[in-house]
Parts: C-alpha cells; structure tokens; sequence
C-alpha cells in the first residue's frame, strides 16, 4: 500500500506542476502579450481553461494532505521552515483565483475588469516563480533544522534558505516551463494569425526556458549546490534532459504541420523528462539541509494509517479520474480525445 | 500579546472567514438545483434567470471558499506544526476523503457552469445536484477532524507517544456524528436566512417583486425546516459535550460551583475573578435536565477542574447565549413563515419583509458564535486533554504580521464579494422583462 500512497504522492506532483503549471501559464502568456493579443488571450483562456482550472489546483491539496498524513517528519520540515515563501504562494493562489472569477463573474463589466485583469496576471507570474523558490529551498542546500533558535537569527533560519541566487533561478525556470507549456496548448485552441502569435511565443517561452535551463545548471556547478552537482553526474538524469532537448525539433516540426495532438503531446513529456530527471537524481532524499539529506521514506507513517490512505486514495481516484476525463471530453480540452 | 495569541488570532480569523464562504458554497447550489428544476418543469423563465444569477453567486462564493480553504490546508501545519506532525497521520483520513469530495465538485461544477446548452438539458441539472451532494459531504467529512480534537480517539497515548494509530476510529470518533449534523443544519439555516433577507429586501422597495419572490420562497423553505430541527440536534450536542467536556459546559453556563439539580443561566454578565454571573435569568434545574435528561443529576461546576484548565469562561458564555438567542428567533420565524403560506395576506404587509431583512445576517452571527464555543470552550488544549495549544504553535516568530496580512487580504476579499453580490442584484434589477 505504501507503493500506491508513493504513486499518488509523485502523481499528484506531476499533475501540479503540469495543469497547475499550464493554468499559471496562460496568464503569463497574457500578461506579455500587447494589448490587442491580451484581450484574445484571455478569452481563449476562459473558454479553455474555464471549465477544469479550479480542478487543476485542487492536486496541490491532495499532494499536502498526502504529505502530512503519510510523511509527517518531512511535511514538519517544509511546513516550518517554509512558512513565509508558501505564505506568498497562498497569497498568489487568492488573488489569481479570484481574479478569474471576478472578471468573468462580475454582473456588470466596467473598469474594474483593469484590476482584475491586473491582478490575474501578475499573481500568475508570481504564484509559479515562488512555488519554483520553496522546492528549491528543500534542495538547495541551506536549511538549518534546530531546535535552539537563540543561535541564529531569523534571517538565517527563515529567509536565506529560500531566498538565495538559486531558488530566484528555479522559480525563474518554472515560470518559463509554465509559459512554454500554456503557449503550446493555445497554440492548438486557435487559427491563422492568432496561431501564429502563439507559435512565436512558443519559440520565444523555449529560449527562455533553455537559457534559464543552462544558467541554473551552470550556476549549481561552479556554486556547489549538492543537487546540481548530484544532478549532473547521475547517468540516467542527463540522458532525460538531453532527451527532452532533442524533442525540440519533432516539437517544432509538428507545430508547423498544425499537428495538434503530437504538438502538445511532446511537450507534456518534455516537461516530465525535466521533473523526472529533477526528481530521480535524489530520490528519495528530497530536502537536502545544510549538514544532511532528509529521506522521503524516513518517518513514514504506521501501517494503519498507510493503509486507510492507500483505500481513500483508491476509493477517491476511481471517482475522480473518469470525471475528470468526461469533464476534459465534454468540453474538447484535450484534442488526443476528441476522436 | 504573544505569538501564539496571534496565531490563535490569524486561526480564529481565517477559519471564520471561511467558515462563511464555505457555508454559502455549500447550501446555494441546492436553491439553484431547485431553481432550475423548476424552470425545467414550468418553463416559467423568472426560474430559468434566477437559476443563471444564484449560479453567478454559486462560482464565486466557491471560488472565494476553494482559496480560503486551500489556505487554511497550508495554514493548519503553518501555524501548529507540532500538532499536524502528531495528529495529522490520525486524522488523515477524514482529510484525504474530504478531498476527493471537494474535487469531484470541482469536476461537476465545471460541467454545470459550461454545460448550458452542450450538455443533455436532465444531465446538466443533475451535475448541479452532485455540486450540492459533494459539498455537504466535504462538510461532513472536514468536520469529523474537528470533532476528533474534541474527543480524541483511535489511538493509545503513553508518556507523549502517540502509538496504536486507528484512523477508522478517529475519523468515526463519538462527537462526529453530533457534531456534523449540527453544523450542517447550522449552514443551511444561515445561507438560507441570509439569501432570502436578501430577496426580502427587494421586496420590501418594490422590486422585481416577482422574481424575488420566487427567489425567498426557495431560500426560507430550506432554513425553516432546518430551524425547526436545530433546537433537537443542539439537544444531542449538549448531553455529548456534557458528558465529554463537562468542563466546557460549564464554561458555556458560567457554572463556577457543582451542585445537584443545577439551574439553567440566561444571560447575565460573568465576573471570571469574582466567579458571579450577575443580572440573570435563573430556570431551576434546567440545566441538569438538559446535560443530563435528570432533574436532580449533578453538573461538575469551573471551580472543581484544575485552574489551569480552564477556558476562557464569560466570551464562551456570551457565545452560547447569542447562539442560543438566535436560534430561538429562527426557530420562531420558520414557523412564521409556514403559518404565512396559509394567512396570504401576511405577505402583502411591508413589515412582514421587513422583519425577514432584518434577520439577513443573524444566521452567520449565530454560526460563528457557535464555533467561539466549541473552540475557546476547549482552550487551553488543541486536543482535549492531550496536546495544549502553546505546545503546538509554530516556532517562527512574528506571527503578528503574517496575522494583519491575512486581516487586510481577507477584509478586501470579504468587501469585493459583498460588492459584487450587490452589483448582481442591481443588474437583475434594472434588467428588462
């Protein structure tokens, strides 16, 4: 039972990072877009992403209560000594949710449909770039776990660990990662001139994300951040990014031959080579402080309640799942599913 | 003040807050379902428009309740990561099921927000009755953790070791049952009161006197009958918390000294140093009737539990008594309303909507009221008689900020939701047909 607790725990990891990922997104895509593109963005947006986004967010939920009912000693440590980088996530998951339901609720649409917008698009660009920054708080080296805190001062127990040169870098890649899978997807939800612009946004999201890509693994290197360095040498990990790196080219062949499915397939498994690659190299030693490596698999919960947890996530998935897929299929969000 | 009275603080606020929009998102979609079966019936299309604005209400209210409520997941372990590390593998399962319940309404409020002319007319209608069924069982589910920090159970606890964990027991814990059927009648008594003082309110200017009619025959139908039944399922509250946490009912009564055949306070003011309730209303031998089902059985009195577990006493005494108050009031105006439905012309006087305005926001008042007192009642623990608060709350310093950011966000967030239900009641107002 504890191999299903796993499979959901990275499960819903991995479908975070990619719907939530793509969600934030769109409103990047939006807010570096001129003034003309912003407003089609958001309306291909709404009628995209309408329907599912608030599903979307609901597996940063089930990825927390998997986490405090199954590893509680980890989740203790990401609770505590994250808690202001994830207050900021919360405060970007407010805003940028009830901004999309304002603008597009609101009974009578007048300026405050500025601020909405506004306020949609910012916190889409900040919600990701601070998520990036707390998972790279848990590897980057520079937690301090005590229970004597007269010995340092806040700033070094609460601040530094994630606001550092290399979380700024990771959230700075999620972002891109984001905006490169959201202008993919539109890519597919749109025709002539529109599809072009979102096609040229793609190329751009890519070279942002490869450049950041390449600073963030050349800024571990020559930084000595364990995780980069582990990263690097770990055969398997290398041979995923590169892979993902050479999808490129059949990326970009099939969105020029309008190949919708192909298109956004690629894609989403470039973006898991990436979280793979990421993950693999240290699994399961997932919070990496600055004296030792904390293992995921340490301070698992007893049996019993791996048990319960495993039947809940059974029992809760074989709702979900088919609901999920009806919901995606009624309203032709995935093209691999409209045949 | 401390740290841990501002993280008590930031809790009370954010649970509050939630609790509200929560409530809202819960109860409202089930006028809407009714609503719209009604339109599909009749074809009368008042139903059909007030459908498609309590839907608008619907989304947003859930959205505002979905971010409130993902902050509070994050929240719980923020502010009291001693106590999610221990309690949060006990209480996990209610938890993790509350979580597929809320997705799958996520999933069926997706269906029902797009679904409009996509969807088969009866299937669509019928995502809209899952929104309802799933969030009231995500309220169901959600607060079997709550009463589980009540009566504790599932486990075996030696020498500060939680060992022998049984999360079915914990979740099916002896309060939960109460607990939750309490508070659920508690949400549909105060959506429904709040959204038909609203209506009410229109009628009473004169405005689309149709439709808002309408509207608060739908709304008041659900919160009569769940008044009418309150006063039974607070009954059973009361022998569980009696036999329980003898000593939060006595905090709720302001019951200093034990005595057989104890009489029953209404109102009054405590003096917590001088131990007196003075100008109250005295019922003799109320209380062991009520705690007990005896007019001679024995309340256990605040001066016979160690000092330092006690909790606040006069804010759960005045909580109960506003609650209690209310909930009386409710009880009286549900009845109100079913003898209108046969004297009609009661519905033609002003002050007939009026006096249902008035009521608007008295259901939330009592709501909130209830839950100052299950939870400052079981101050100074977190879990009744095992883990105190102070023991719990989170090491890092200066919680006050992280506090006043959540005031400002939350305050803000609460005026933009008030300000748009305004400006959805206005837009049915002024538009045409």
């Amino acid at each position: 039972m504890l191999y299903v607790v796993l499979f959901f725990t990275l499960f819903s990891f991995f479908l975070y990072v990619l719907l939530g990922g793509a969600d934030f997104g769109a409103g990047i895509v939006e807010l570096f877009s001129t003034r003309k593109n912003k407003q089609i963005t958001r309306d291909v947006v709404y009628r995209v992403m309408g329907p599912i986004w608030e599903a979307n967010h609901i597996w940063l939920i089930i990825l927390m209560v998997i986490l405090w009912i199954a590893f509680p000693a980890y989740f203790n440590v990401i609770i505590i000594y994250l808690h202001i980088p994830l207050t900021l996530v919360l405060l970007g998951i407010t805003m940028r949710g009830v901004a999309f339901v304002f603008r597009h609720y609101d009974a009578v649409v007048d300026n405050s449909q500025i601020l909405y917008n506004w306020m949609f698009r910012i916190s889409s660009l900040i919600t990701p770039i601070f998520l990036g920054m707390s998972f790279a708080a848990l590897i980057g080296g520079k937690i301090i776990i005590t229970d004597d805190y007269s010995n340092y001062t806040f700033y070094q127990i609460f601040m530094m660990p994630w606001l550092n040169t290399f979380t700024v870098l990771v959230g700075l890649f999620y972002a891109a990662l984001c905006a490169f899978m959201a202008s993919n997807l539109l890519i597919g939800e749109s025709d002539g001139e529109i599809r072009k612009m979102y096609s040229r946004k793609s190329a751009i999201y890519t070279v942002v994300l490869v450049v950041i890509g390449f600073i963030l693994i050349a800024y571990g290197f020559f930084f000595d951040i364990e995780f980069i360095k582990d990263f690097i040498l770990n055969p398997i990990s290398i041979i995923a990014i590169v892979l993902s790196g050479v999808l490129l080219f059949p990326l970009w062949t099939a969105i020029r031959k309008e190949n919708k499915i192909m298109s956004r397939f690629l894609a989403g498994i470039q973006v898991v080579l990436i979280l793979f690659a990421a993950i693999y190299a240290h699994f399961p030693y997932i919070i990496i402080t600055k004296t030792t490596e904390l293992n995921l698999m340490n301070g698992v919960s007893p049996d019993a309640v791996i048990q319960t947890l495993g039947i809940s996530l059974l029992i809760g998935g074989f709702l979900i799942l088919p609901g999920l897929y009806h919901l995606m299929r009624s309203f032709k969000m995935i093209k691999i599913l409209e045949k | 003040m401390e740290n841990l009275d501002y993280a008590r603080l930031q809790m009370a606020f954010t649970l509050g807050f939630h609790i509200i929009f929560a409530c809202i998102g819960m109860v409202m979609p089930f006028f809407m379902v009714v609503s719209h079966k009604k339109w599909l019936n009749t074809r009368n299309p008042v139903y059909l428009k007030l459908t498609k604005v309590w839907q608008k209400g619907v989304a947003i209210f859930f959205v505002t309740g979905a971010v409130s409520g993902t902050a509070l997941s994050f929240e719980l372990g923020m502010l009291w990561p001693e106590f999610m590390k221990h309690a949060g593998p006990i209480i996990g399962m209610p938890f993790s099921l509350e979580g597929a319940a809320f997705f799958i309404e996520a999933i069926a409020l997706g269906f029902y927000l797009y679904g409009w002319n996509k969807l088969p007319e009866k299937f669509h209608w019928f995502t809209g009755v899952i929104i309802g069924i799933s969030g009231v069982a995500s309220g169901i589910l959600v607060v079997s953790a709550n009463s589980w920090m009540n009566a504790p159970s599932g486990f075996d606890y030696v020498d500060g070791v939680f060992s022998n964990i049984d999360p079915v027991k914990a979740f099916l814990n002896p309060a939960w049952f109460t607990e939750a059927l309490h508070m659920t009648l508690a949400a549909f008594i105060a959506t429904s009161f709040a959204v038909a003082g609203i209506h009410a309110l229109q009628i009473f200017r004169n405005r689309k006197v149709e439709i808002h009619k309408a509207a608060f025959k739908i709304a008041i139908l659900f919160g009569a009958c769940a008044a009418i039944l309150q006063p039974l399922s607070g009954d059973l509250s009361a022998k569980d918390v009696a036999e329980r946490q003898p000593v939060k009912l006595a905090a709720m009564e302001a019951h200093y000294e034990t005595q057989k055949g104890a009489p029953l306070f209404i109102g009054g003011i405590v003096n917590e140093e001088e131990q007196t309730v003075t100008n109250k209303i005295e019922i003799p031998k109320a209380l062991s009737f009520l705690a007990f089902g005896d007019f001679d059985a024995e309340v256990k009195g605040l001066n016979d539990f160690p000092k330092d577990e006690l909790p606040p006493v006069a804010i759960v005494h005045y909580a109960f008594q506003t609650m209690v108050g209310i909930g009386t009031l409710l009880l009286l105006s549900g009845l109100l309303y079913f003898i209108s439905l046969k004297k009609k012309s009661w519905m033609n006087n002003k002050k007939y909507w009026l006096f249902f305005t008035l009521l608007a926001p008295l259901g939330f008042v009592a709501l909130e009221a209830g839950w100052i007192v299950t939870e400052v009642g079981r101050q100074p623990w977190i879990i009744h008689d095992i883990m105190r608060t102070k023991d719990a709350v989170t090491p890092m310093p200066g919680i006050k900020f992280s506090f006043y950011m959540y005031v400002c966000v939350y305050v803000a967030l609460g005026t933009t939701v008030t300000w748009l239900m305004n400006r959805q009641i206005k837009s049915l107002n002024t538009s045409k047909d």
